[in-house]
């Protein structure tokens, strides 16, 4: 396997006595998309800064192409970064704050003419950034992070405030880049945005790292339920129970039923007599999964 | 770094504040010099310490160049686009010398313009009053030079600041309570050292010689070493701090 793109190892942040990001250890393989997901507060954007120079560890190390990112030459070049959506000033025009980058990084402004292409925000980049639309201003940010045409590209909740047209731009848009044995972390506090265009998820809660896994396996982890509507309630209920079922009565007449396809659950109700008047299958979302992972523990 | 400080250049030029901040300045010191030259009464005009003070109106560019070198930094942490500069230049100390080189290249035309100004309105009020002018040739560049090379610091030294405070308000606020009120109190009552605060330093740089400025070329290395001790200061902890 190629040399990891990223590598954070034993990496935490602690602001005072809050521990923001627990020894977070992962690394990110070239030609991946990775999401990384965890709940607001749950320390993503402080890992993202740890990775991309901002902000120092507390302990432990983020290597990025074995480097820290402070210490990469050309690092424009290397990375694309997107951490904000609203990194701009808003009295400047698209073009120029694009300009202002690719001076620093000493790319031609032809490149400039390039990105705003890409992004399709060639009509308005002349006009000042406090008119952009939100989805404007995230592909500006995208345009600015992609102007050194980088190896990773790593984006911050990237989908906040695109329409459904623009969620699907970007999906497409990430799938091409990594097509080309390039990498992409993105993070996102709502699965779903993410789940149709990762490979990878990282999931962490409170700072600390609570899956690792391919949405293959994390989608294996899915148990399917079957929603169940009966005059006889307690009497299907039995009947499961004896079978080691899991049920839970949602009213007096409707049954949620886990592990168990709705074939079992039919015969079932049919072996013991009793008579369905509605059975559904629900497959419980990744979503649910996620917040099974992510909740709070119960105090 | 060379490519950052054109970088930063176009920051400056990119945005309309920097054309706010130099038309402010003009007007405020088209005002000064005007107000100076034509209403002081001609007996106190006519000594050459009296002439300097008329002729080096236009160095209250220093303050302007000063603002906009503050805007170089605290606009970058105000409306966060500190972080793609970091991300595109992530040793923060070659973006803070090129913010310093663009704030003193700034800070060369805030001077070239504002002392450009206040001199000519100053010489054109003491010929068109008849008042004959009092400063040899030396003197007369002594002013203008001082003033200039004045005002250049100011730019870096006001990106030196920026960098300190990091909130542009707070920086703002800070460089006008320093300069307009604090070091003026500090002259007033403790002298000795007042001299050597900045405000100052530049008036001795310029050849002011009233009250007890320091003279021109200890003037100019103390204003030197201010802006030198803000930048140290400005990277040390540039080093240090997180961005947000």
């Amino acid at each position: 396997m190629a040399a990891p793109a990223v590598v954070s190892d034993g990496l935490s942040k602690r602001f005072g006595s809050v521990l923001a990001v627990d020894s977070l250890s992962f690394a990110l393989a070239p030609g991946t998309i990775t999401g990384f997901l965890g709940p607001n507060g749950a320390g993503k954007t402080t890992t993202l800064r740890m990775l991309l120079g901002l902000a120092r560890p507390s302990s432990g190390s983020a290597l990025v192409f074995g480097r820290p990112y402070s210490e990469l030459d050309g690092a424009a070049l290397q990375v694309g970064a997107v951490l904000e959506a609203t990194d701009f000033h808003p009295g400047r025009t698209g073009r120029n704050h694009l300009r202002m980058l690719s001076r620093a990084a000493e790319l031609p402004d032809s490149r400039v003419d390039e990105v705003l292409r890409l992004v399709e925000l060639d009509v308005a980049a002349d006009r000042r950034v406090k008119g952009y639309s939100l989805g404007m201003r995230q592909r500006l940010g995208l345009a600015a992070a992609l102007l050194g045409d980088p190896e990773l590209l790593i984006l911050d909740e990237p989908a906040n405030g695109l329409d459904p047209e623009g969620v699907r731009w970007l999906r497409d848009f990430l799938r091409a880049f990594a097509a080309g044995n390039r990498t992409v972390l993105i993070s996102s506090h709502v699965l779903a945005e993410v789940a149709q265009t990762v490979d990878k998820v990282l999931i962490i809660n409170r700072g600390k790292l609570v899956v690792e896994s391919s949405l293959e396996q994390l989608t294996a982890r899915v148990g399917g339920s079957v929603r169940v509507r009966t005059p006889e309630r307690t009497k299907l209920e039995q009947a499961l129970a004896r079978e080691r079922i899991e049920a839970t009565p949602i009213n007096d007449h409707t049954l949620v039923v886990h592990g168990a396809s709705s074939e079992r659950v039919g015969d079932l109700a049919f072996a013991a007599g009793v008579p369905v008047h509605e059975l559904v299958a629900e497959g419980s979302s990744l979503e649910d999964v996620f917040l099974e992972l992510t909740s709070e523990p119960q105090q | 770094m060379i490519a950052q400080t054109r970088a930063e250049l176009l920051k400056i030029r990119s945005t309309r504040t920097t054309l706010g901040i130099v038309l402010g300045m003009i007007a405020l010191i088209l005002l000064f010099s005007l107000l100076s030259g034509l209403l002081t009464k001609a007996p106190n005009l006519t000594s050459s310490e009296d002439q300097r003070g008329l002729l080096s109106v236009g160095s209250t560019a220093g303050v302007f160049s000063a603002l906009a070198g503050i805007m170089l930094v605290t606009s970058e942490y105000r409306f966060g686009t500190i972080r793609p500069t970091f991300l595109f230049n992530p040793r923060r100390s070659r973006v803070l010398a090129a913010k310093l080189a663009a704030g003193l290249l700034a800070g060369i035309v805030f001077g070239v313009v504002g002392e450009g100004l206040g001199f000519a309105i100053g010489y054109a009020s003491l010929a068109g009053r008849g008042i004959d002018y009092n400063l040899d040739a030396a003197q007369t560049a002594l002013l203008l030079l001082g003033a200039l090379a004045g005002v250049a610091l100011w730019g870096a030294l006001g990106v030196g600041i920026g960098a300190i405070v990091r909130n542009q308000v707070g920086a703002i606020v800070g460089l006008l309570a320093w300069g307009l009120i604090a070091e003026n109190l500090l002259f007033a009552f403790v002298p000795s050292v007042g001299r050597f605060a900045p405000v100052h330093a530049q008036d001795g740089l310029m050849g002011l010689t009233s009250r007890h400025l320091l003279p021109a070329a200890a003037a100019g290395a103390v204003l030197l070493a201010w802006t030198i001790a803000f930048a140290l200061a400005a990277a040390a902890l540039a080093a240090r701090r997180d961005v947000s």
